[in-house]
């Protein structure tokens, strides 16, 4: 590194050489070693206004600032529950339950009104829907 | 890339995880607040952006997409938009004093304490241009690396540089009664 670019890294990074960039920090630790005194120097003007822009303390965060940041921050949406799916899936059971109970006291009260009661066929065709509907409820 | 040390947080913010937010807040808002502060000089301005900085955070956390940038670089462009609309708005309605002209040298009858030396350096950093303010807030005030901070201002590490070189210059000349060797 020449003496040249030392003072411009110097003129802009100040005069901590752990600022610098990182490329060019070996690069100037060996011009440090080999002339102390002109890097001292150098240095030392670029360190007196690190110090003074040291002295400008940042802002602190206020209670009511941090907090009303927090509060506007996204809440986890509440899940369903298994409790609230078992609901919800017991409800549906007792409603499909509800129509087929309809549908198979509607099927055997047409049979009895069309034919007579110890029909078998009737019997069995009653029967077959109430299977089929006890399927579609238990499905449900 | 190296890998982005908010991620994790970040993901976990946008699930809504109350422990998260408050330690992303905890890390970001004085880092937003400290950037607000050294561009604009004036604290109630600089609250707010720092709060609205924040609340973009909140509304990007769902849709970040992790490996593109880091999310303090981004949130350090967000905080200077910002920030330049506030300065913008300075300008287009001019206030009748300005906190630029704000007279904060020392009291003649006393020493300089650390506050005044405080308040004369956040005059000298408001009376220069704001590129060379940006420069100096990233890499002296925020201490970012030269290419973070490149990145944010959008500029090439050279120019950069020349940035950071004029606005040091222009402070040591506005400072140069408290620098004494």
């Amino acid at each position: 590194m020449t003496r040249d670019r030392f003072l411009e890294l110097a003129e802009a990074y100040g005069g901590a050489v752990a600022r610098w960039p990182a490329a060019e920090r070996e690069a100037a630790a060996t011009l440090m070693a080999a002339e102390p005194e002109f890097v001292r120097q150098s240095l030392a003007a670029a360190d007196r206004l690190d110090a003074v822009l040291g002295a400008w303390a940042p802002l602190s965060v206020p209670h009511g600032l941090r907090e009303a940041v927090i509060a506007a921050a996204p809440v986890a949406r509440p899940r369903r529950g298994l409790r609230a799916w078992l609901l919800g899936a017991g409800v549906g059971a007792g409603l499909a339950g509800a129509c087929a109970a309809g549908l198979v006291f509607g099927v055997a009260l047409s049979g009895t009104l069309s034919a007579p009661t110890d029909a078998p066929e009737a019997v069995s065709a009653a029967m077959a829907g109430y299977d089929d509907l006890s399927e579609t409820a238990e499905g449900a | 890339m190296d890998s982005d040390p908010d991620e994790e947080l970040l993901a976990r913010v946008a699930q809504g995880d109350p422990a998260a937010v408050r330690a992303l807040t905890a890390r970001k808002l004085p880092r937003v607040l400290a950037l607000a502060g050294r561009m604009l000089g004036e604290a109630t301005e600089a609250e707010d952006v720092a709060q609205e900085a924040m609340i973009r955070a909140w509304r990007q956390a769902p849709i970040w997409t992790p490996g593109v940038a880091r999310f303090d670089t981004w949130l350090h462009r967000v905080t200077l938009n910002l920030c330049y609309d506030r300065l913008r708005r300075r300008r287009e309605i001019p206030t009748e004093r300005p906190p630029e002209q704000i007279d904060l040298g020392p009291a003649p009858d006393r020493g300089l304490e650390a506050a005044d030396v405080g308040r004369r350096v956040a005059s000298a950093m408001q009376a220069l241009p704001d590129r060379q303010r940006e420069a100096v807030a990233l890499c002296h005030f925020q201490d970012l690396t030269n290419i973070e901070a490149a990145a944010i201002m959008g500029v090439s590490v050279e120019a950069l540089e020349s940035l950071l070189s004029r606005g040091r210059r222009a402070l040591r000349v506005a400072l140069s009664d408290m620098m004494a060797p």
